[in-house]
């Protein structure tokens, strides 16, 4: 399970301008993998806005430039944003659409009213709710959902029959450990946590869930390195200093695993020479582990960095000027690390 | 990228690997824009569908081409007799096995795998048959998904998904000897363990079981259970299962005999994490029994206040949580603080 390279690096620190230039040059190396990543391009671009406002870099992308790419998204038949132009609407990528222009102060630029239509067919009579008109059922797309509305102020355009129905089908998908499924019946996993209890903490229903259980259950995905899994046995891998992390700080237990450790394990997944965070330390970094390495680094107070709301997953300033807040932990913000 | 070592390259390296790579990177761009182009035309027809199974072959996540397949295959399905019908549904089957054996956590593929099945028209004739079959072939292809990861949980939820589909059901002690057999062979996959549980309630409810045969069930699954405690008393997996078999409420014999079985483990591990947990908490359970008198609730308290101050000392990275745990019981309300 441990890792030899992991916890080697005490004195290591966060490489803001590197990592700030590697967002800038993400669009810049189009190779092959880039054009087969597409379906993934308008969720890359939240990840690398949302990190460089967390480095106090809003300005990082061309302003203009993401706001005309995010509007070419759109997808008129469906009513909601694809991931690239020309590709279908889905959940998964609207919601990014959504928060980058909130992040660029361009929301009113959307139609927020198809998006809200199709925002709210997605709820199943059952309360699950699907990504697009395939149907596939997921927490994530819960948690999407609610996030969406939320953010568009439109959450109460839900009908209190369909919010129970929706607080129902979570509880469905709750496990004996504390954690939650994908769907009823499947096995607790981190990044299912995070989406249901942040979906919870949005309808004001956190007291579903069970603190002293679930606390105990994220911290143990702590390993001797100091990285944090997604399930019990498993390998650790730095997207968990979010979704772990961030539940955590919901359920107001972010003390309950070894901060300094996880601090310096998503240091060394560093990559120092070129920028960018890895999954582990030694791997290709990628701006999907950016993203969630720095968001965990901000979580546990890092010096120099913004904070971020856990429940959302976007800087806490917006968050918190748009009166969305819910109750939450973070560490105090150091003035220097080590 | 998820696991993938990084390497050092020279910009010439690069360059040269960049050279090599125009002409694949030419060649996806230009099927691409042929099979966006014709779905914008809605051109469904056969040809189409056989441009997306190459842009497929590519890029098996390009989940807007499986939409556009789904559609041309929706078009093309009311032309079609049932047997041409059966015969592209197991073509698709085909080609998604062959995709999932090489990315098996790509949801998209998963999900045209249900479409597939969920497409299978009865017959043939007056039978039903095509639907059986399907659907059992589905139970062997995830069976070897699992084979080959026992941890992946794409598997084990589309797993749930054919069981609950099948024409006609399995028993559920089926299921009960499948999570048996995953278990003994690697006490550590908590998937299976995590399986059980489910497939062990859902017995329960199905067959109305009565408390006595519970508890007989429950007694050979502590002695399981037992077996992979003692085996590896540091692999989670199995204390996470113990924890679901005692539940919040136990008999008190049934608490008292496993809190002696963990007693005499922990006396050959005294630094097992896991022991001292388990039992700190089946303490507090104790003190809370209603047999237990209130001077006894007492002292179990104390020694289960002892065993967190000992678990703040061998697991230090938790510490604070084992300090919150000594000051408080089970099930009481922990504050949430206003962030």
């Amino acid at each position: 399970m441990s890792s030899a390279t992991a916890s080697s690096s005490s004195n290591t620190k966060l490489d803001t301008a590197l990592h700030v230039k590697y967002i800038q040059n993400l669009d810049k190396r189009q190779d092959l993998a880039y054009h087969l990543t597409s379906h993934l391009r308008l969720n890359g671009i939240y990840w690398g806005l949302t990190a460089a406002h967390i480095m106090g870099q809003p300005s990082t992308l061309d302003r203009e430039g993401v706001i005309e790419y995010v509007l070419s998204c759109w997808d008129e038949d469906a009513g909601s944003f694809g991931p690239h132009p020309g590709h279908d609407g889905h959940i998964l990528a609207t919601l990014s659409g959504i928060q980058i222009m909130l992040m660029e102060d361009a929301i009113h630029r959307i139609n927020l009213e198809r998006v809200t239509k199709f925002l709210l067919d997605r709820i199943n009579d059952d309360g699950s709710v699907s990504g697009d008109i395939w149907g596939e059922i997921d927490t994530r797309f819960t948690y999407i959902c609610l996030s969406s509305l939320s953010l568009l102020g439109k959450l109460d355009e839900i009908s209190s029959k369909k919010k129970q129905n929706i607080i129902e089908y979570i509880k469905k998908c709750k496990n004996f450990d504390g954690g939650f499924g994908r769907v009823p019946g499947a096995e607790s996993h981190s990044g299912q946590v995070w989406v249901c209890t942040a979906a919870l903490s949005i309808l004001n229903r956190q007291d579903l869930i069970d603190i002293p259980l679930l606390g105990s259950w994220l911290s143990e995905r702590q390993l001797p390195n100091g990285g944090l899994n997604g399930r019990p046995e498993k390998l650790e891998d730095v997207c968990y200093s979010w979704w772990c992390l961030a539940s955590i700080s919901i359920i107001g237990k972010l003390n309950w695993i070894n901060k300094d450790k996880l601090i310096n394990f998503i240091l060394s997944a560093q990559d120092l020479e070129d920028g960018g965070i890895a999954d582990r330390p030694g791997d290709w970094v990628d701006v999907f582990h950016t993203i969630f390495g720095l968001a965990g680094l901000s979580l546990l107070g890092y010096p120099g960095l913004e904070d971020i709301d856990p429940v959302y997953c976007m800087p806490a300033k917006l968050i918190n000027r748009l009166g969305l807040q819910k109750p939450y932990a973070t560490l105090e913000r150091m003035t220097s690390y080590p | 990228m998820h696991g993938i070592k990084r390497s050092r390259i020279t910009p010439q390296a690069a360059e040269a690997k960049r050279v090599k790579e125009q002409s694949k990177i030419e060649a996806y761009l230009a099927l691409q824009s042929d099979v966006l182009g014709r779905k914008r035309s809605k051109d469904l027809t056969t040809d189409s569908l056989g441009q997306t199974t190459k842009l497929l072959d590519l890029n098996p996540e390009f989940y807007t081409i499986w939409n556009f397949r789904r559609n041309i295959l929706l078009t093309l399905f009311p032309t079609l007799s049932p047997d041409e019908v059966v015969a592209h549904l197991t073509s698709d089957l085909r080609l998604t096995t062959s995709y999932l054996l090489v990315h098996p956590k790509v949801y998209w593929i998963w999900n045209h795998r249900k479409w597939c099945l969920e497409s299978v028209p009865d017959g043939p004739g007056e039978s039903v048959k095509w639907k059986e079959e399907f659907w059992k072939g589905e139970l062997k292809l995830v069976e070897k998904m699992l084979d080959a990861d026992s941890r992946n949980f794409h598997a084990w939820d589309y797993r749930r998904y054919v069981l609950a589909s099948l024409p006609t059901q399995r028993p559920l002690l089926d299921e009960l000897k499948y999570t048996q057999s995953k278990i003994e062979s690697n006490f550590s996959n908590f998937s299976a363990w995590h399986c059980r549980t489910k497939t062990l309630a859902a017995i329960w409810e199905k067959e109305h079981t009565s408390e006595i045969e519970i508890r007989k069930t429950k007694d050979q699954e502590f002695e399981l259970v037992t077996q992979a405690l003692w085996t590896d008393p540091n692999d989670q997996s199995g204390w996470l299962y113990h924890r679901w078999l005692v539940g919040s409420e136990p008999s008190l014999d049934i608490l008292q005999r496993e809190m002696k079985n963990i007693k005499d483990l922990y006396e050959v591990e005294p630094d097992s994490k896991w022991c001292i947990n388990a039992l700190a908490h089946y303490t507090l359970l104790l003190a809370k029994n209603s047999s237990t008198t209130s001077d006894d609730e007492e002292k179990l308290k104390s020694e289960a206040k002892n065993l967190y101050r000992r678990l703040e000392d061998v697991d230090p990275d938790r510490k604070n949580r084992y300090k919150d745990m000594g000051m408080s019981t089970p099930g009481s309300p922990i504050q949430l603080d206003q962030g």
